[in-house]
């Protein structure tokens, strides 16, 4: 579904992203590495958000190396970014209505599957989203990029700074929009214990460069835990 | 009734009311999609010499005039609005102002054109009776009225929070697939074209134009009353502009027996409250007096 080859990225003169090779398919794929080890430029860079300086990305077969951010949405990816991923000043039923631009079936019907998902956050429809605690907004983010109709959702990082119960649902959530919807999912975590939880495949990145890419079930935490170890 | 509208008061209400206009256009600008227009005098003036010089010096009819002059101001914001439209708030800033000073400068340059500092006019009536000025009135205070009822209702449309949603957060807008770059160019293109709509209705309310009708205090006074009223109310202009520049320029200038000794003082103390009137709303109520108030331990 997405391919990544060669991938070089970063801010301004500065290259964080080396050479990256990643292949998603239809599946919970999990990214994980330390502080700085480029998993949200990876995220930004996927999402057209920072220029790609070197390398090829495909998404479906189709070269999205250079196409505009709003073109990948129309495409079918979704991204949840780390931080300001909610409109603060627009109500959490106006929030997930900016996701409905694209696909088959009616706002409502795609807002209401999201307050099923999420009752949380129906009972708040009309409060502004900028009131919400900090989980119930990635619940919205959550429902905005479902609400997208993707094949492809990106999150970047969607459990710091919750509490454990709201990193359990969330990541239950994931496992269950996967399930339900068929949408590949790539995790970006800072929690590998609870990332590999709800992945079948995972990838490290250290410095910037491809440590372990490999499936869930053939990898222990200690050979992940030495890409943490510069 | 009309018995008090003397031909003066009709002429500071056109102007309190040309504000109006202008400080709710720089709401759906700024307040609604957060593009920093700091040249409003620029396309206001542009609108009103464009209008003087085509009806006065080229002679063409009134309503075609006024047509060609809003479509003047149309395609030059059009080719400013495709510079500026990804560019940073701060550049937005710049070029805008720039664009103010360049009009200014040009008005009062190109004599042939514009007669300079001498003045333009005279701008007539489209209707030249005894009622003109009041017709002139009623028209601009429908414009204006159609303007704020344009402002209320946009917020509440798909394309208002559209507008919104770009404001506060432009990429993850566009990560939403909404090509921003496209919306913020046509609200502000639409918005810079009526400002100049209202600059060729005010300028047969001011009769004859002189580049210091169009200087930065136009602008400054915009902006003031705006962030005043509340930026992100759709009657932010409304109200600033009733606290502001109908007190100012309306209520003391027609109301209050200042001696002509003193006229001066009163533009002085005018400049002084509007200052000291936005520091105070910025430190209490940064957003406007119809915005929410600033949270206690906020400071």
């Amino acid at each position: 579904m997405l391919e990544l080859r060669g991938i070089r990225s970063g801010y301004g003169d500065v290259t964080i992203l080396k050479d990256v090779d990643l292949t998603v398919e239809a599946e919970i794929f999990a990214v994980l590495g330390a502080n700085g080890a480029g998993k949200s430029t990876l995220m930004r860079t996927i999402a057209r958000l920072l220029a790609v300086e070197a390398g090829d990305l495909r998404f479906r077969g189709e070269d999205v190396t250079a196409v505009a951010p709003n073109r990948l949405a129309e495409m079918g990816i979704s991204l949840v970014p780390q931080e300001a991923n909610i409109f603060p000043n627009l109500t959490v039923r106006e929030n997930l209505s900016l996701g409905t631009m694209f696909g088959t079936r009616s706002s409502r019907s795609r807002i209401d599957e999201v307050f099923d998902l999420f009752p949380d956050i129906a009972a708040r429809a009309d409060q502004k989203a900028g009131s919400l605690s900090g989980g119930e907004s990635q619940m919205v983010a959550f429902g905005r990029a479902l609400a997208q109709e993707p094949r492809l959702m990106l999150l970047d990082e969607p459990t710091t700074g919750l509490s454990p119960k709201y990193v359990n649902l969330l990541l239950e959530k994931v496992r269950q929009i996967h399930d339900s919807h068929g949408v590949a999912i790539l995790l970006a975590e800072q929690n590998a214990v609870k990332a590999l939880e709800v992945a079948s495949r995972v990838l490290v990145l250290s410095l910037g460069k491809v440590y372990l890419d490999s499936p869930v079930s053939e990898t222990d935490l200690e050979a992940i835990q030495g890409g943490y170890h510069i | 009734m009309f018995d008090l509208l003397t031909s003066y008061t009709l002429f500071s209400l056109s102007t309190v009311m040309g504000f109006v206009a202008l400080a709710t256009l720089l709401h759906l600008q700024f307040g609604l999609a957060g593009i920093v227009n700091f040249g409003v005098v620029g396309f206001w003036g542009l609108g009103m010499y464009a209008f003087g010089v085509l009806l006065i010096q080229f002679e063409v009819p009134y309503p075609l005039a006024m047509l060609l002059a809003v479509a003047i101001v149309a395609a030059v914001s059009l080719l400013i609005g495709w510079v500026i439209v990804d560019l940073n708030d701060q550049a937005v800033l710049v070029a805008t102002l720039a664009f103010g000073t360049i009009v200014t400068s040009l008005v009062t340059t190109e004599k042939w054109l514009t007669e300079g500092v001498v003045g333009l006019g005279s701008v007539p009536y489209p209707v030249e009776t005894g009622d003109g000025a009041l017709w002139q009135f009623v028209v601009l205070t429908a414009v204006t009225a159609a303007i704020v009822i344009y402002a209320a209702r946009i917020a509440k449309t798909p394309y208002g929070r559209l507008l919104a949603a770009k404001r506060d957060n432009e990429p993850l807008a566009r990560g939403l697939g909404k090509n921003t770059s496209r919306h913020k160019l046509t609200i502000f293109v639409i918005t810079c074209a009526l400002m100049g709509f209202v600059g060729t209705l005010s300028a047969p309310v001011h009769r004859f134009l002189t580049p210091d009708l169009i200087g930065p205090g136009v602008t400054f006074s915009a902006w003031i009353a705006l962030i005043v009223g509340g930026k992100r109310h759709p009657l932010g202009g409304v109200l600033g502009v009733a606290l502001t520049i109908f007190v100012f320029d309306f209520v003391i200038e027609t109301y209050v027996p200042v001696p002509s000794e003193h006229a001066a003082t009163v533009t002085v103390i005018k400049t002084i409250v509007y200052g000291v009137t936005l520091i105070v709303a910025l430190m209490f109520r940064p957003l406007g007096l119809l915005g929410p108030g600033r949270k206690r331990g906020s400071r």
